[in-house]
């Protein structure tokens, strides 16, 4: 049982700064996602944590105790590739086992079998990765990072490699697989659906800051930035750029030269420069004109995921996205129609500095 | 009208000391003008061949392929009137980002000023005006591959073939770049095919899709279709995310119908209407049902919770009932643990019955 | 492949044929050579067909050369021997000290260190003459001429470089997530260099150093300054065949085949290693 402490730390690469005063605890027996977009500087904090470098500045602690500086084989941390990274040369069941050997620990056997039954890879175990499948190697990757019961367990996205039916069987299978122990875990990923099915807390990381750590639902209902909205949810959030004002004491904003209603008025909202952000699977979508609505035209339907997503135009020349369930009415290219969303799903950020704004009555987590 | 015929194609690829590889067998395709068409399928299904013996990159080892009624298949590829975007993207790297889309319509004796108008409105449209003075290797690989998507879509063409178009693109953009492409091509009546492993892709774009494994095109259809009637086995369980759930069930009659036993605490009555004629001797077959159509919270299904993972717009829930493994997905939040006990409604309106072989006996009830 | 004519499949046997032709016929003449006496060999025109005789060979084995001007003492089979000693030793030494090196060039990036591989690497460019001069007497002053550690010492300047920039190329192809792996799983870097690098490098490191053994091998001019008569390898010991009564074609063309014989069946064994893959699959791709 050990805590994973990672206390501002910081790491330049001649101009570049992949890692700017990160803080970041892991509880042992807690899965974090580390989430980004490519460049964001995931990977760099892994390594920094392997030891594969050392940080400019702060401290990581596991169980209290400082591991910057230690040889990476003395940190008691156990690491997945994205690559797989296997050993070439040795067979499946002798690169599982290469996790145990060095610690001298009992029944090599019996482990090597208890591991690999749980990840389903008994069958190959004295296959080269060579005659391995995509999905094998991750597996037998996983099974080696995990045999040794490591305290920390480092997983840089481990299934960015394997197919996507098999990526969706990880997802299901890897979260409990992970909670068997009690590692603290860092998960990192670019795909955001991933992070929010494997991940207690999921910490966004954007151009080597953390500008968010929180739970999924409270990410996806509340992101603390433009930014952080934009990365999560498929399709992307819609935004518009508004000033919103107070009409009859309800909070509204002027979208494409309709008026729509943001809920009670909001002091810290009034007439700053704002985006307004709704989600796509919250704007609801009809053929007749009601309270609220932006009018808008249908330039596209592109089915995804069982929702029919719709690409509107709206008067104003912006475009939107809408996500509308299967069993909704989805009309075709080209109609004129009428757009809404409720006031608890509107969010309001800063134009200036894409920070959130708090709206008191803003739908809250689950 | 008929656009694109192709023909008996087959596609052999020999070399020497290996035994010949079938690519494609005996693909028969007619694509209609202003269709845009989807070539779905795993890697090796014969899909880039396909494309690649229409584009003359290819020779077809027998068929005919025939473009406005005229055989294409034994001309060079430049006479072929097709445009092409690469998976590799292939862009001229001693060329700006404009120069690469202009020199597409070099040949088509077009003045300064309209080639200047066509450029910028298709970098405008796939949001790449900002790029346009920038060389190749000073762009990221998600603008490089709309560089190569704008270079072919500029073009006069009567076809344009896509190789895997989208696949690298930025997230946050797909979404709407899709609609975009989508009301261009429909706006201008062009005809596209583009190959593609991401069915999320193929449903998004595509008016029909193209199902192919092992170089056997298994089904050509609209994406409902193919989810709501697939042809066979493998298309219902390629197609659709997560994929189907399949339950393997023994056939008995009961009073009135047949019985569907799937094991413990899984049977269910259905009307008969010609299944049992269908049957083969063992009695068997598989049940397909869709992720989203079990309903989860009602039913008689018992399941323990597996994994219920909440993504932001839909719930997955993964439960064990006695051994076999049933997704369901759910619009709303689903208050479950892991271990939990829950009921699923599996209902037998939404199955789709398959005989042992993989042939489709009964489809699920339109809904 | 599917379009080649008729036509085309002839053109490409003939074309192969005439390479094929042109590049073994000397290496077939050679070894015709061997088994021919010297007047044989002399005759115009030259003739395909002779009695063979293996006087040419038991004259390198028991080192007694029959000439027109009488008989000749050579030390052809100590010739061989020192070849075989000269050669394996720089080798070996060479990958000692150049494996490590170029694993150290390759993972870690240090000041100076691209231009001490280049430094090295240099070495190759030099005429082997620029440097003897000097290095005769410094090696007269060391007390190092006429000995084979002397020897073995300046063939590195042959092997090291050849080992350290072929090896360094093959331990960059490898994925440091391999080794990154290995040591999280416990340990050290020694280990890691030594189970992991070593072993997948081992294509390479076979190919450099056969590489390497065959240049050492062919060497002339340092052997030829640095050793004395007891100390060196066949290619100054075939100057022996040069004597007052003419040249010797047919002990030469033996000594040709003897002294080639050692490194072509290395080659042969080492092919199949040489050719195995790097990777092996283990990193996706």
């Amino acid at each position: 049982m050990a805590r994973l402490d990672i206390n501002s730390v910081s790491k330049s690469f001649g101009a570049a700064r992949p890692a700017d005063a990160l803080s970041l605890t892991v509880e042992p027996g807690e899965i974090v996602a580390v989430f980004g977009p490519s460049g964001s500087g995931k990977t760099v904090l892994l390594r920094m944590i392997a030891g594969m470098f050392e940080p400019d500045d702060g401290d990581i602690q596991v169980g209290g105790r400082s591991i910057v500086g230690a040889a990476p084989e003395r940190r008691g941390i156990g690491m997945a590739f994205q690559n797989f990274a296997l050993f070439p040369h040795m067979s499946a069941r002798d690169n599982i086992a290469s996790g145990l050997r060095a610690k001298a620990a009992g029944d090599v056997a019996t482990r090597v079998a208890a591991i690999s039954k749980l990840l389903k890879i008994e069958h190959v175990l004295g296959h080269t990765p060579r005659e391995l499948s995509n999905g094998q190697k991750q597996r037998t990757a996983l099974a080696r990072a995990l045999i040794g019961n490591p305290e920390v367990l480092l997983l840089d996205d481990p299934l960015r490699n394997v197919d996507a039916k098999l990526r969706y069987e990880m997802r299901l299978e890897l979260p409990s697989l992970l909670r068997r122990g009690t590692a603290a875990v860092l998960y990192v990923t670019q795909d955001y659906r991933e992070a929010m099915a494997i991940a207690d807390r999921i910490a966004v990381l954007i151009g080597g800051r953390l500008v968010q750590v929180a739970t999924p639902d409270e990410i996806y209902a509340q992101p603390a930035s433009v930014a952080v909205a934009r990365l999560f949810g498929d399709p992307t959030i819609n935004l518009a750029e508004v000033v919103p004002f107070a009409e009859h004491g309800a909070l509204c904003a002027r979208v494409s030269g309709a008026m729509v209603g943001l809920g009670s008025a909001d002091v810290d909202a009034l007439e700053r420069e704002c985006w307004l952000g709704v989600r796509p699977e919250d704007l609801v979508v009809s053929s007749s004109p009601g309270e609220g609505a932006i009018p808008a035209k249908i330039l596209a339907i592109t089915p995804m995921h069982e929702k029919a997503v719709l690409l509107l135009r709206l008067a104003d020349g912006t475009e939107w996205l809408a996500a509308l369930p299967p069993e909704a009415p989805r009309g075709a290219a080209d109609d004129a129609v009428f757009i809404g969303f409720a006031a608890d799903a509107a969010m309001l950020f800063d134009r200036a500095t894409g920070q959130k704004i708090g709206l008191s009555h803003r739908r809250q987590a689950a | 009208m008929d656009m694109l015929e192709l023909k008996g194609i087959d596609k052999v690829y020999r070399s020497r000391g290996k035994e010949p590889v079938q690519a494609v067998r005996a693909l028969d395709m007619v694509v209609e003008k202003g269709e845009i068409v989807a070539l779905l399928g795993s890697s090796g299904c014969g899909k880039t061949s396909t494309l690649r013996m229409i584009a003359g990159f290819e020779d077809v080892s027998a068929g005919s392929i025939a473009l406005r009624g005229r055989p294409i298949h034994e001309l060079p590829p430049a006479r072929r009137k097709v445009a092409m975007a690469f998976e590799g993207y292939s862009l001229y790297p001693p060329l700006t980002v404009r120069e690469n889309i202009a020199f597409a319509l070099k040949s088509a004796q077009l003045s300064r000023a309209e080639v200047d108008r066509r450029v910028n409105e298709i970098a405008r449209l796939i949001e790449i005006d900002d790029i346009l003075d920038r060389y190749p290797r000073a762009i990221s690989g998600g603008q490089q591959q709309r560089v190569s998507l704008a270079r072919a879509l500029v073009r006069d063409a009567d076809l344009y073939l896509l190789d895997e178009p989208m696949g690298q693109l930025e997230p946050q953009l797909r979404a709407v770049l899709r609609g975009r492409i989508k009301s261009l091509l429909a706006e201008r009546g062009m005809t596209a095919i583009f190959v593609t492993h991401d069915q999320t892709e193929a449903s998004a774009l595509a008016d029909r899709i193209a199902v192919m494994e092992g170089g056997v095109l298994q089904q050509f259809a609209s994406e409902k279709e193919l989810k709501s009637r697939p042809a066979n086995l493998f298309v219902a369980s390629f197609i659709g995310e997560p994929p189907m759930n399949l339950l393997d069930a023994d056939v008995s009659r009961s009073d009135g119908g047949l019985r569907l036993s799937a094991g413990s605490g899984m049977s269910f009555d259905i009307a008969d209407n010609g299944l049992e004629a269908a049957l083969d001797k063992a009695r068997q077959v598989r049940i397909g049902i869709r992720p989203q159509k079990i309903a989860v919270g009602t039913g008689t299904v018992r399941v323990k919770v597996v994994s219920n993972q909440w993504l932001g717009d839909q719930s997955h829930v993964a439960g064990d009932c006695d051994g076999r493994m049933l997704i369901a997905v759910t619009q709303g939040r689903v208050a479950a643990r892991p271990g939990d006990i829950v009921p699923f409604a599996l209902e037998p309106r939404h199955f789709h019955i398959f005989a042992t072989d993989g042939s489709c006996i009964r489809h699920a009830e339109a809904s | 492949m599917e379009h080649s004519s008729l036509a085309g499949r002839i053109f490409r046997g003939v074309a192969l044929t005439l390479i094929l032709i042109f590049f073994m016929f000397p290496i077939v003449w050679i070894f015709l050579m061997s088994f021919q006496t010297n007047e044989q060999i002399l005759r115009i025109p030259p003739r395909i067909l002779f009695e063979p005789t293996l006087a040419n060979y038991t004259a390198l084995i028991s080192g007694q050369l029959h000439t027109a001007a009488g008989n000749l003492e050579i030390s052809f089979m100590r010739n061989l021997f020192n070849s075989v000693v000269l050669s394996s030793a720089a080798v070996m030494l060479a990958l000692v000290l150049g494996v490590p090196a170029a694993y150290a060039f390759a993972r870690f990036k240090f000041r100076l260190g691209e231009t001490i591989a280049f430094t090295l690497l240099s070495f190759r460019f030099a005429p082997p003459l620029l440097v003897l001069l000097p290095l005769s007497l410094y090696y007269q002053e060391l007390g190092l001429n006429d000995t084979y550690f002397g020897i073995v010492w300046v063939y590195q300047l042959i092997a090291l470089p050849l080992i350290l920039w072929i090896v360094r190329g093959y331990f960059e192809d490898i994925s440091p997530d391999i080794e990154h792996a290995y040591r999280l799983a416990g340990h050290s870097w020694r280990e890691a260099f030594t189970r992991i690098a070593v072993p997948l490098a081992g294509p390479g490191i076979a190919a450099a150093g056969l590489l390497s053994f065959i240049f050492c091998w062919n060497n002339f001019v340092f052997a030829l300054i640095l050793a004395s008569a007891d100390k060196q390898p066949v290619t100054v010991g075939a100057l022996a065949f040069v004597t007052a009564s003419g040249i010797q074609y047919g002990q030469i063309a033996a000594a040709i085949v003897l002294s080639v014989t050692p490194t072509l069946l290395l080659a042969l064994y080492a092919q199949r290693y040489l050719v195995e893959g790097l990777s092996l699959g283990a990193v996706k791709g």
